[in-house]
């Protein structure tokens, strides 16, 4: 027999044992005596009762981590939500009912303890004696300045800093007491400290001992590892795929029932919802018509998403910069007519019922539904051609009509589909009314957006999930605010100082009745100024498999689950 | 053959100079690298200080200058999407594709070639027909498509095969000196390790070798035949020798020389298809990578992996024309 001809038989042979031995590796899964191992899945052939992967909790995200530090991690980074868990604040957010409750510091800072500085600007907080990082290093307030302090100093344009620029002065009191002195006074401190990663407090010690801290530059050994005293350690991290967190036995806190895996850029939840390969699975609206009918699936609609889904105005068009076709003037939205006119054409409850399949709500201007201050009797614009086309009659373009651009992230189904809905129900309106829609993929949206002058006429997103009102307001209110600076604000609003004066004093109001009513008053004055066309707020639908216990749906928290460690099966 | 895989090999840094150019210059003028870490409503002053960590106030050729001093020096830069060093990445993630395309590629030539064989025996026979039915198959399903229902039906219903790479807990109980799951397994003596790492790789290297089983049935089959009417075939025949061994000594090693150009093709456009069935199975490999940068706009990581499929490609074909040599010596006796 020729060597060729031995080769071929081996490589023939070779083949077919591969996928021999493949074959019968399907029901390894079920024979290993290893009581460590048992993770895998049962089948979906098998009974009810079976709990699969009873010894870790496998979560589902469709989206990928960028960052895990503290000072680099952006808003709308998943990372954010493993940093809650790993990293601890000095307050947490209650599970139940969402109030502020001690977590590092071991009371909340009132001005009834004292902790709060009778001219409300300097917080004391005593810091439990027991708390140690992974790398079992002694948790003290050296620890807390420093990782404010290094946030600051890093100051990257990609990170969070900003939310520190009312923090005026870091003290370290003792080895367990730190105090911050604030330049101003703001009512959302101490939420701010509970429910934001940019708040965590990291090791010294670690962050020295690798690349310590530079301003302008990121910190890579900080955003690939992490060094907390939270309930949960990062064990591994396999990019793109999958990580897998431990229970830290060091944490001084409730210690968490399981260990977490997280599945990253996962497509198809609901496949390996059936097959009981996921726990917990991230979704979006869309998703539901698909998970409910799974027979062991637990699909909760009941909550709507902090994040509002906005539709932008431009009030500071550049000559030249708009796309070519755009026929609108450069000072087509200063004029508080043509804004409205677009609110009432909009064709709200079809944009709900048909893009969001029935998922979603109408929150105020500016604040979702479940947050703090949101006014439920605050007026919103309805559906109302009518009143549309007397609008835009008023203002001067009913005639002659007007051609313009609007671009949309197309990452997420509800960005184009809002500003589609928004193209069928202006040109209804009128023949004479064309609205083009560019949707782009998320780094050309992004990169449209911090354009100066911007070049576009409208554009279609969301704002930032926050944990205070204020938070919303600064971002898409304030006309040198985050979104008001960009587009001029101060060419759109009927009064920009009072307007300005009146959302800042939100922030400095401690008082919680009057701080109500000035949020209520806002809301009331933004929807006159109509600043953005408000779609909806999303729905925000949860899907676990019947045999995860301790689940709570608390709407401050982010998506798919923010504090693991309640969770058993 | 010596000489000519010398002057090949002289002439890859200069390939690969020039791609680099072009799609440096393209990327930079279609878009920006710190794409990935802007977000709407950043300040100009917030704006200025990515670029001038970037060095984007640079001119663009001094750009790429610096950008291919760290490529020298082992630099690829940071890749935004895995928050970890692109050449960190490229060392996980290169395995796994690997082993992917690995496997796909063998059971793709050893079907297409036992098929086409098959049915060059059985011209317009049955099985010449159910040879066809199987290779039009995988020329017709999309891969997406194909990738999908195995996972519906032999994932989430019937539970049979797994989704992914590996089962974390088996991944995470083995070392890992290569990263490719069946070596490690094979050499830390790990068994259940073995199988679980076979039976991962089961409905992905299906899905990804099944298209290429089409163009090498149909390859094979043709070149088969054509050769099976030559003159030397029948001289075979008259000496009395088994048909089998007619088939496999002689005609078959001619008709391998023109199919061998096509599996190398073939295998070269399975691998862009890995970032469909990679995303599909969740397989962590560098297509799935690969799509999340190129739509994050990391530019880092998409300039590094052009490199990387450029080198990839020029190898492909010289190990083509090496194999063409070996198999024709004609070939070889020409070109030195």
């Amino acid at each position: 027999m020729g060597r060729r001809s031995i080769a071929w038989r081996i490589l023939a042979l070779s083949a077919v044992l591969s996928l021999v031995v493949g074959a019968c590796g399907g029901e390894a899964t079920d024979d290993t005596t290893d009581e460590t191992s048992a993770t895998d899945s049962t089948t979906s052939g098998e009974t009810g009762g079976d709990v699969p992967n009873p010894d870790v909790l496998v979560v589902t995200v469709n989206d990928d981590v960028f960052n895990l530090d503290p000072a680099a991690v952006n808003g709308n980074d998943v990372g954010m939500d493993v940093i809650l868990n790993v990293y601890d604040r000095l307050t947490a957010i209650a599970a139940e009912d969402g109030a502020v409750i001690p977590s590092l510091s071991t009371e909340v800072p009132s001005l009834e303890n004292g902790l709060i500085s009778a001219d409300g600007l300097t917080y004391t907080f005593p810091l439990r004696e027991d708390v140690v990082f992974s790398d079992g290093t002694d948790l003290t307030a050296e620890d807390v300045k420093y990782s404010w302090d290094r946030v600051v100093e890093m100051n990257l344009p990609e990170g969070q800093a900003q939310l520190f620029e009312n923090v005026a002065e870091t003290r370290v009191v003792d080895d367990h007491t730190f105090e911050v002195t604030l330049g101003a006074v703001d009512a959302s401190f101490l939420a701010f400290l509970a429910a934001h990663p940019v708040a965590s407090v990291v090791s010294q010690e670690a962050v020295e001992g690798n690349g310590g801290v530079v301003a302008g530059q990121p910190n890579e050994y900080m955003a690939q590892n992490m060094v907390g005293s939270g309930p949960y350690t990062l064990a591994s991290w396999e990019r793109s795929d999958r990580m897998n967190f431990d229970i830290n036995p060091d944490y001084w806190g409730e210690p968490a029932h399981l260990p977490v895996r997280w599945e990253l850029i996962v497509d198809s939840p609901a496949t390996g919802l059936q097959a009981k390969e996921y726990d917990i699975v991230d979704i979006s609206p869309t998703d539901v018509p698909s998970i409910e009918p799974i027979e062991h699936a637990v699909v909760d609609t009941s909550i709507l998403d902090l994040q509002v889904l906005q539709i932008g105005m431009n009030m500071n068009i550049a000559e030249g910069a708009l796309p070519a076709g755009d026929t609108i003037p450069l000072d087509f939205f200063q004029d508080v007519r043509v804004r409205q006119a677009f609110n009432y054409a909009f064709n709200y409850q079809g944009y709900i019922d048909g893009i969001l399949g029935g998922l979603g709500g109408r929150g105020s201007f500016i604040l979702p539904v479940e947050m703090y201050g949101y006014d439920p009797d605050a007026p919103i614009y309805p559906t109302d051609p009518a009143m549309a086309e007397q609008l835009f009659t008023e203002a001067g373009y009913w005639e002659d009509g007007f051609t313009i651009s609007i671009a949309s992230d197309q990452t997420h189904e509800g960005f184009t589909g809002a500003a589609l809905t928004l193209k069928d129900s202006v040109e209804a309106l009128n023949p004479n009314f064309h609205v083009n829609v560019n949707a782009v993929p998320e780094a050309q949206f992004d990169e449209i957006l911090v354009t100066d002058p911007l070049p576009i006429a409208m554009w279609s997103y969301t704002s930032s999930q926050y944990s205070t009102p204020d938070a919303y307001l600064f971002d898409s209110a304030l006309s040198d605010g985050r979104y008001g600076a960009v587009n001029s604000f101060v060419d759109g609003y009927s009064d920009p100082e009072a307007i300005d004066a009146l959302v800042r004093s939100a922030r400095t109001e401690l008082d919680e009745d009057a701080r109500l009513q000035i949020l209520s008053e806002i809301q009331n004055v933004l929807y006159e100024e109509a600043m953005w066309i408000m779609p909806a707020n999303e729905g925000a639908p949860s899907a676990r498999g019947e045999w995860v216990t301790g689940h709570i749906e608390n709407p401050m928290w982010p998506r798919p689950s923010q504090y693991w460690a309640i969770y058993d099966k | 053959m010596h000489r000519y895989i010398g002057r090949r090999l002289l002439g890859l840094p200069l390939v690969i100079l020039m791609v680099s150019i072009l799609v440096f210059t393209l990327t930079r003028i279609g878009g920006t690298p710190i794409g990935p870490y802007l977000e709407p409503g950043m300040t100009d002053e917030e704006i200025a200080a990515l670029e001038e960590r970037f060095n984007l106030d640079e001119p663009l050729p001094m750009q790429y200058v610096a950008w291919l001093g760290g490529v020298v020096r082992g630099e690829l830069g940071w890749s935004a999407v895995a928050a970890a060093p692109v050449v960190d990445v490229f060392r996980q993630r290169i395995p796994a594709s690997f082993e992917l395309g690995a496997f796909a590629a063998l059971w793709a030539v050893t079907l297409g070639i036992g098929l086409g064989t098959f049915a060059a025996r059985r011209r317009n026979r049955m099985g010449d027909q159910i040879a066809g039915v199987v290779a039009v198959g995988g020329a017709s399903m999309p891969a997406f498509w194909l990738g999908i229902i195995l996972l519906i039906v032999f994932w989430s219903y019937l539970g049979w095969f797994p989704h992914g790479r590996s089962d974390s807990v088996i991944w995470n109980s083995l070392p890992h000196p290569t990263n490719f799951y069946t070596i490690d397994a094979i050499l830390a003596g790990n068994l259940n390790a073995l199988r679980d790492a076979l039976w991962h790789l089961v409905l992905p290297a299906l899905t990804l070798g099944y298209a290429a089983v089409g163009i090498v049935t149909r390859m094979m089959r043709s070149s088969l035949l054509d050769e099976m009417g030559k003159d030397y075939v029948d001289a075979a025949r008259a000496r009395g020798l088994p048909e089998n061994l007619v088939v496999r000594r002689h005609a078959r090693r001619n008709a391998f020389i023109p199919t061998i150009t096509v599996i190398g093709l073939s295998i070269g456009i399975m691998f862009e298809g890995t970032v469909v069935v990679e995303t599909i199975f969740g397989w962590p490999g560098l297509g799935n990578w690969m799509a999340d940068s190129v739509l994050s706009g990391d530019q880092g990581t998409t300039l590094a992996f052009v490199i990387f499929t450029s080198i990839l490609f020029v190898s492909l074909n010289l190990a083509v024309d090496v194999l063409y040599g070996y198999l024709d010596r004609r070939v070889v006796l020409r070109r030195t």
